[in-house]
């Protein structure tokens, strides 16, 4: 090869590593991708919990407090302290719920149809809490660009559910693109009327996580209708014995 | 010449036609007064059975419960009701008093759930209000301050419980949080309306107060009053009382004003009136035929007395007075004839038993009926009158028959 | 024999009058007999037909699973390719109308509505064309129209109107779950209220086209429910035999349940069931007797010194007695016949029409407005009764006063007053 040749190739060479350079930040993340950084952020081997629920609905507020604890994202235990509900307890396991009140004698299994009342009145349901599959399992995901959400710019992702077996066949979720935070979600109805919007509004960072403690989920349908949970302190990866999630812990 | 003479001799003249007239008078007479009697003991059953399970006679509720009566707001309840309960036991008109809750609820057993209604009672003053005694078949009543409960029978059933059996039900409680609680059956109650003996039991009224997180408060309270007062008046002087005593948010209604029960009420009204009309038109039709032929019957008497002298009118009032005599024995005699068929009926009741079988309408099936005014005093009056006024057309028409002709008819 | 029964026949025209009220005593208690005994048993039969044209249905097809749950309603459990299970009944002349039952929540908005609200609820989504051969919902339309298959539409019930603060025209949100358990949610519009005898409908019935849910609900022609109408006679479980064996043939996972059992859930209803009615009967059978044997007394009464003549001129007992039965027995078949007929004529209007009694009642106070109307029922029974027993009697009540005026001296007889 003579100098001029050598030349043309280093150049070309360059052209093509400068331009590779440059279209580097088009191939940035795919809506997959965001969603799996987002679900590593919220999953936690274990994690333990103080916090508080406040739900408003036509007949006014209510306030509830609980202690939690959770193990993966397949078994947690909440515990009531306020005042009208102290003792009662919920387990949940993979996908089933038990119910533990103080002046029972029995536990009561929730199963079917009872999966979907709501949990003391409130915009979450217990269906809402089972399910420990990741979205990806049960959604497709479809990037649709960039939005700002409370001066915060997140990726918009819009999810559609893939077979039965989720409640909601379309979400729309908009993920921090620093932080891999949700900010904000909505869910719809199969006629595509939106039904809940969910709101995160503070954030907390422990062990290179970073989860809300604070959030809100409005039932659109309804005026005057929402639910706020305010986790007060949390810790995660902590030591937690399993045997807090059985049946006869839950008793005790 | 006295009419009145003549008309008694005549009936007694002829025995077997005044009879044969009065006992047509009089089992027509006799059929009224048992009807209406059972009538007048439907009515008050369905009215009974209203005042004790359902409505009272008058009612205490918060205003505004009514209108979310399907979300059950026991958060709109009567609080601090043992205030208004001390007031109302120094009330003269007021008999007997029943604060209550009432709560749908789930019973879980085993993994299934039924679906029942609830109601926590003041065992002490239930047991007068509802008379207990009478419903309970099994066991005994719950103890007030004991996780105790009485259960309709027709419930435990389909539960496969029994007395002494636990079970444990889940409920919304006041603040629409939710509770669940175990209770024991101490005793078991039989209705005989299918609706109310499928679903219903009823526990202590603290306890439930306490598991629905009531504190004080209960969400209705159930009046009866003493037999001379009427509840309409009570209901609107109470409500107006009620904000007296510094509760403006609550009201008081009579039972005929609480929409849902009360149609079943006029239904029935209207529907008894309807038999009823047309029990009288037979009656009277054949009160009114057997006056006709008694009159056709004596067309040559009728010809006779004409012949000698006697005017038209007077014709028409003889007969008339003689068909007033028979009417007026013949109903009194079918009248207390029916009094005393029906007066042990009162007492011991008519069972209907398997006849009222999947019928829930608040009526019991061993009814009793009442004897009253209507079925006595004015059936008497009716049955005299319509015997009266059926002699008046033949006899007047017979009346102006020549009496050459009367005279020839045999 | 000849000659009595033309004297018979002679005497029933010679005294006309005696013929006429004594036929019209007969034929008015008949006539009435047959009418409350059509009425009694017709409320008797209300409450069960309020049951059966406006909620159950005579019997019930459903998935056993679904069955079991049917407080859940769980769409998951619903009868599949219902179609030929349609035909199979179609060909045994069973009428039967497809259903899907669904629970979901109705949101209402401010505007029109008085005020923002929510109420949990049953919606039944039905066959416009179908429903009305097993149901009588659309014929209780009272205002507005009944559904067209496939819009998006509903009738509500007039009290759940009145409750809720609707009217037609107003839009309303279904919030609920597909088969597949998706939230959906339906935007329908109020095209109709109906106003049954049955409270239960009025106050929570919710009626939608089964297409429309069909589409929604992701049902997939799938059905929670197929209602059948049976006529009323023959045994209810003869009837559901019949299903079985027809439709059911090759459909294990389906059961036939009867309307008692799908009753025993619900309140059963209002209108009166007189028990009593029995009692009732009696009561009027008794004075219709009275009213029979009455005349008939007093008729044979008023010719006694007839019977005497008869014998005076030579007429023997045995003859007498029969010439004078047969005439009761001819005036009991004038009256009997035309008591039947009558009663039966007015049985037309009364089993069809009925007695309109809401206007008896007092409306305006109580808020729902009620519809009374009392049926009469048909029953050749109680007419044949009716029939044959006013024969008898008068027959019977004849030849009491008959023997005892042949028993009398001829003089005494003549001399009869």
């Amino acid at each position: 090869m003579n100098y001029t040749q050598k030349k043309m190739l280093l150049l070309v060479g360059l052209l093509a590593a400068v331009s590779m350079l440059s279209t580097l930040p088009l191939f940035a993340l795919t809506a997959e991708e965001v969603i799996e950084r987002l679900e590593a952020n919220q999953v936690h081997e274990t994690a333990r919990s103080e916090g508080r629920m406040i739900i408003t609905d036509r007949f006014g507020e209510k306030v509830t407090t609980f202690k939690s604890w959770a193990e993966g994202d397949e078994k947690s235990l909440i515990e009531f302290t306020s005042r009208q509900e102290r003792g009662q307890k919920i387990l949940r396991r993979e996908d089933e719920i038990y119910l533990y009140f103080p002046d029972a004698a029995e536990v009561i299994r929730l199963q079917g149809a009872a999966l979907r009342d709501s949990v003391l009145g409130s915009d979450m349901s217990y269906e809402d809490m089972t399910g420990g599959k990741g979205l990806l399992e049960s959604y497709n995901a479809e990037m649709l660009g960039k939005e700002t959400v409370d001066g915060e710019e997140c990726y918009k992702i819009e999810l559609h559910a893939k077979g039965r077996g989720v409640p909601y066949p379309k979400e729309i979720m908009w993920v921090d693109t620093e932080m891999f935070v949700n900010r904000k979600v909505h869910m719809f109805s199969l006629s595509d009327k939106l039904l809940k919007e969910m709101r995160m509004e503070d954030y907390t960072t422990q062990k290179g996580k970073t989860f809300p403690v604070r959030f809100i989920i409005e039932d659109k349908m309804k005026s005057n209708s929402s639910t706020e949970f305010v986790i007060e302190s949390i810790e995660i990866g902590i030591d937690i014995p399993s045997s807090l999630f059985s049946l006869e812990e839950l008793t005790w | 010449m006295k009419l009145g003479k003549i008309a008694w001799r005549n009936i007694r003249r002829n025995t077997r036609r005044s009879i044969l007239s009065m006992s047509a008078v009089g089992i027509a007479a006799m059929t009224f007064v048992f009807m209406f009697s059972m009538i007048e003991g439907m009515k008050q059953d369905v009215a009974y059975n209203l005042h004790t399970f359902v409505t009272g006679e008058v009612r205490i509720q918060h205003g505004e419960f009514e209108k979310y009566k399907h979300l059950n707001p026991l958060h709109l309840g009567i609080e601090r009701y043992t205030e208004l309960t001390e007031r109302l036991d120094s009330m003269e008109e007021v008999d007997m008093i029943s604060p209550r809750i009432k709560f749908p609820t789930a019973i879980y057993k085993e993994g299934s759930t039924y679906n029942a209604q609830g109601q926590g009672v003041d065992f002490e003053r239930e047991a007068e209000y509802q008379a207990l005694e009478q419903y309970i078949v099994k066991g005994d009543m719950p103890r007030n301050g004991e996780n105790e409960v009485l259960v309709a029978d027709g419930l435990a059933k389909e539960m496969n419980l029994n007395l002494g059996d636990n079970f444990t039900l889940l409920t919304q409680t006041r603040g629409r949080g939710m509770n669940a609680i175990t209770f024991k059956i101490t005793g078991l109650t039989h209705y005989d309306f299918d609706g109310l003996n499928s679903s219903f039991f009823q526990a202590p009224l603290d306890r439930v107060q306490y598991f629905l997180r009531m504190d004080e408060s209960v969400s209705e309270i159930l009046i009866k009053l003493n037999s001379n007062y009427s509840a309409e008046t009570f209901a609107s002087r109470l409500d107006t009382t009620l904000t007296e005593w510094n509760r403006p948010e609550l009201i008081a209604r009579m039972w005929k004003d609480i929409s849902q029960t009360y149609s079943f009420v006029v239904m029935a009204d209207a529907i008894y009136f309807i038999i009823a009309l047309m029990f009288f038109l037979l009656g009277s039709t054949v009160i009114i035929n057997t006056m006709m032929m008694t009159i056709y019957e004596r067309r040559k008497e009728i010809g006779t007395i004409s012949a000698m002298g006697m005017t038209g009118p007077e014709v028409v009032r003889l007969f008339f007075l003689e068909a007033f005599y028979i009417a007026a024995i013949g109903s009194c005699a079918g009248v207390l004839i029916g009094i005393g068929i029906t007066y042990p009926t009162t007492i011991y009741g008519l069972n209907f038993g398997a006849a009222m079988e999947g019928v829930d309408m608040e009526i019991s099936q061993s009814l009793k009926p009442v004897l009253n005014l209507k079925s006595t005093v004015f059936v008497f009056l009716y049955s005299t009158f319509i015997a009266s006024i059926a002699s008046f057309i033949p006899s007047r028409k017979s009346a102006k028959v020549k009496p050459v002709e009367a005279l020839r008819a045999i | 024999m000849k000659f009595i029964v033309n004297l018979a026949f002679k005497n029933l025209f010679r005294h006309k009058r005696r013929t006429l009220i004594t036929s019209i005593a007969i034929a008015v208690g008949l006539a009435l007999f047959i009418l409350i005994d059509s009425m009694l048993v017709g409320i008797e039969e209300d409450s069960t037909r309020n049951l059966v044209l406006y909620e159950t249905g005579s019997a019930r097809i459903m998935d056993t699973q679904f069955w079991e749950e049917h407080q859940n309603l769980p769409l998951s459990h619903s009868i599949e390719n219902p179609q030929p299970l349609l035909q199979n009944l179609d060909a045994a002349g069973i009428k039967a109308a497809p259903r899907t039952v669904f629970s979901g929540e109705l949101i209402m908005k401010k505007d029109p509505y008085p005020e923002d609200g929510s109420i949990q609820a049953r919606i039944t989504a039905v066959d416009p064309v179908r429903d009305p051969e097993v149901f009588r919902i659309a014929e209780s339309v009272s205002k507005g129209r009944f559904l067209k298959e496939d819009r998006l539409e509903v009738v509500l019930g007039a009290w759940l109107a009145e409750d809720i603060g609707a009217e037609v025209g107003y839009p309303l949100t279904i919030v609920t779950r597909t088969k597949g358990g998706f939230f959906q949610t339906i935007d329908v519009d109020i095209v109709g209220l109906a106003n049954t005898p049955n409270p239960v409908v009025n106050r929570t019935g919710i009626f939608m086209p089964l297409e429309t849910a069909d589409y929604y609900l992701q049902m997939e022609g799938s059905v929670t429910q197929i209602d059948t109408n049976l006529p009323y006679q023959g045994k209810i479980n003869e009837q559901t035999d019949k299903i079985r064996s027809t439709a059911l043939k090759n459909r294990p996972e389906l059961i036939v349940v009867d309307w008692k059992t799908l009753g025993k859930d619900f309140v059963a209803l209002a209108a009166t069931k007189s028990a009593s009615s029995k009692v009732i009967l009696f009561l009027v059978f008794i004075i219709a007797a009275v009213g029979i044997s009455n005349t008939m007394l007093m008729s044979v009464y008023e010719r006694v010194r007839e019977i005497g003549m008869l014998r005076a001129l030579g007429m023997r007992r045995h003859e007498i007695r029969l010439a004078f039965l047969i005439e009761a027995g001819g005036i009991g078949l004038i009256g009997a016949s035309a008591g039947v007929l009558i009663g039966a004529l007015l049985n037309i209007p009364l089993v069809n029409t009925g007695i309109d009694y809401s206007a008896l009642m007092r409306d305006a106070d109580m808020g729902y407005r009620i519809t009374g109307i009392m049926r009469g029922l048909w029953s050749v029974r109680t007419i044949l009764t009716a029939f044959f027993t006013g024969v008898f009697l008068s027959v019977l009540t004849a030849f009491i006063p008959t023997r005892k005026a042949l028993r009398m001296h001829i003089t005494d007889a003549l001399r009869f007053q």
